[in-house]
């Protein structure tokens, strides 16, 4: 997985370890999708961004075909750790997928967005916990909100302005037989990412330690999630 | 209300009971598909056990058009809802049960209200669509610029740019007065700046220039537009192309040979001043110039010559006038003029100058003329044939008193 940190002021032990986090998060989330929505394969997360968040607008452009028709799931999420999550899913996947959920060939408009929605909850609700469970602080979500909209009206400046950092997590998700693209956008204000850096510090403080006692790197990742 | 992962009730509040009708002595205890099987079991029981797993509550999509559970509307008013829209939220309860609490909100009439909204956002979108397909036409079809106070151009319709064969980026930003010919009288951009800056409107036409030079003439209506203290913000003009009509109506008042006035736009234009007898037309003097010796110039040189001696010495008198004065070529070797605002003895000057310009004045190298002047001054009230009396004898002198001369009648 590659971790781009986009004019942030995180160093490279910091992004070293966020990437952990995520990576077990992401992991959680790939646990429950097989688990919960059945016949699941693999998920991919082939790049994780951190940027901010007026050029959040040119990040989406930049992954998605602008000529095309995408579902936009907003989901709130409050506490410490508070902020958005947006997932972005283009229309054929969001039709493989309630094809996939409803176990029907031709789903309906309806059933697509109910399919949408739930994937969207599991994938949020499994990362966002997994990190506030991390940082030791607990979220509350809220009900989330489905757009079926053109490409250019996904995102504008003024929906982000409440926001500072993004966190763009790119997904593919591989079904038996049906490819389902999305992108995870964790849209957080400062105090948040301020967490995030003084947890992910602490984090590297406990390896330190832990490299003092000669324990093997290969169980870092395992420790650092059970610390 | 309360189920567990196999849809049996454990829980039925008050709120179900009376929307459903269903008591909780009815249903408690009992699976939720004996009472509602249309419900998509499937998905529900994916649901309950997502919202068991994660630890997070499950959602039912809000907007979506199948109901949880159909709860009839009793909205006497209008309503575009007949069912409950429902938001419906599964959250963990008692995880070691695996019983989750459904809850129901009625969202009805925040569902109207965004239905609503959304009537309306589509009926804006038609009225913008219609907008700018009108405003496409206007764009493709007139001649619009809109400027701001000082005169700079902000916009400027496609067509307006076709017309003056420019791009439009040329015109942006450049001051309007681009369009002007050099040769062109200020007094009418005057006029149009006075006018606009005392906040009217002003019509007219103006002549401008293409891309490469060529005139083109246009009606032209050009209006202020205020801020709202009432200060003069933009000026916007709409133009209309008149060229042709322009060049017929020159044809018809003009000397094909010398280019002056021909003597029907004399005679019409005196005629008027005469009629109307307004104050500012009566004050002018007449003058009446005719070539001497003429004859002896065709005779010896031939009609060739004596064409470019009548061309030269046009362009002589045309060239010693002012800009208000009224020349026209009368007939045969003959001029008419009129000079406003002025009085006898300054129109003599005047003529003096203008008789020693066509005398001094080379038609060609070995070749000059010289020509005699009859003036008079317009007598409030007289008529056109009066004044013409008057200055054709004053003509008659000159010539009689040895030519190239100016006599005053």
């Amino acid at each position: 997985m590659k971790v781009k940190i986009l004019n942030s002021e995180f160093n490279e032990d910091q992004i070293d370890a966020l990437r952990e986090f995520m990576n077990v998060s992401i992991g959680a989330a790939t646990a429950n999708l097989a688990n919960l929505l059945d016949a699941f394969g693999t998920m991919h997360i082939p790049e994780i961004e951190i940027c901010n968040s007026n050029e959040l607008a040119d990040k989406i452009e930049s992954t998605i075909d602008l000529e095309s028709m995408y579902y936009a799931t907003k989901q709130l999420f409050t506490g410490k750790f508070g902020g958005e999550c947006m997932f972005v899913i283009s229309e054929d996947s969001a039709r493989n997928l309630g094809r996939h959920l409803y176990n029907i060939t031709v789903p309906s408009g309806d059933e697509i967005n109910d399919a949408v929605i739930e994937l969207t909850n599991i994938l949020t609700s499994t990362i966002v916990s997994r990190l506030t469970q991390e940082l030791s602080t607990q979220v509350q979500f809220f009900v989330p909100s489905l757009q079926f909209i053109d490409a250019n009206s996904i995102i504008h400046d003024e929906d982000v302005a409440e926001y500072s950092k993004i966190i763009i997590i790119s997904t593919i998700l591989d079904f038996q037989d049906q490819q389902i693209n999305g992108n995870i956008y964790i849209l957080t204000k400062d105090e948040a990412i301020e967490s995030l850096k003084v947890l992910i510090d602490k984090k590297i403080e406990e390896i330190y330690g832990l490299l003092k006692l000669n324990i093997p790197t290969c169980y870092w990742t395992h420790l650092k999630m059970v610390t | 209300m309360i189920l567990d992962d196999k849809f049996v009730v454990s829980y039925w509040n008050r709120w179900l009971a009376i929307n459903t009708q269903i008591s909780k002595d009815e249903i408690i205890g009992k699976r939720l598909d004996e009472f509602y099987p249309d419900i998509n079991y499937k998905v529900l029981y994916r649901k309950i056990i997502t919202a068991l797993t994660i630890g997070t509550p499950t959602f039912y999509d809000a907007n979506s058009n199948a109901k949880f559970i159909a709860i009839n509307r009793n909205k006497v008013t209008t309503s575009s809802l007949k069912l409950m829209q429902q938001q419906v939220t599964i959250s963990p309860y008692i995880t070691s049960e695996n019983k989750v609490m459904v809850s129901i909100y009625d969202i009805s009439e925040l569902f109207e209200a965004k239905l609503m909204i959304r009537k309306e956002v589509e009926k804006v979108h038609k009225l913008n669509n219609k907008l700018e397909a009108e405003k496409e036409i206007i764009d493709k079809n007139i001649m619009i610029m809109k400027t701001s106070a000082d005169g700079t151009i902000i916009d400027i319709s496609t067509f307006f740019c076709q017309f003056f064969e420019f791009d439009k980026k040329d015109f942006l930003g450049k001051n309007v007065s681009i369009f002007k010919l050099a040769d062109e009288s200020d007094a009418i951009y005057k006029e149009l700046w006075k006018t606009i800056q005392d906040k009217k409107s002003w019509n007219g036409e103006l002549k401008y220039k293409t891309s490469d030079g060529k005139e083109k003439w246009v009606q032209s209506r050009v209006m202020p537009i205020l801020d709202s203290n009432g200060e003069l913000y933009e000026f916007s003009a709409v133009y209309h192309d008149i060229t042709n009509e322009k060049l017929l109506a020159e044809l018809y008042i003009t000397d094909p040979l010398t280019k002056l006035y021909n003597r029907a736009h004399f005679d019409e234009t005196i005629s008027f001043i005469v009629e109307h007898q307004r104050k500012a037309d009566v004050n002018f003097a007449l003058a009446i110039v005719d070539i001497d010796h003429f004859k002896s110039i065709n005779d010896t040189y031939g009609h060739q010559v004596g064409d470019e001696a009548l061309v030269s010495v046009a362009k002589t008198l045309k060239n010693s006038l002012r800009e208000d004065d009224l020349i026209a070529r009368w007939g045969g070797e003959e001029f008419v003029i009129m000079l406003k605002n002025v009085t006898l003895d300054e129109a003599k000057v005047i003529m003096e100058k203008v008789r020693a310009n066509v005398q001094n004045n080379k038609i060609t190298d070995s070749i000059s003329v010289s020509a005699s002047f009859g003036l008079t001054k317009y007598i409030i009230g007289e008529g056109a044939k009066e004044i013409f009396k008057r200055v054709d004898d004053a003509l008659y002198e000159a010539k009689r008193g040895g030519r190239n001369r100016v006599v005053v009648k």
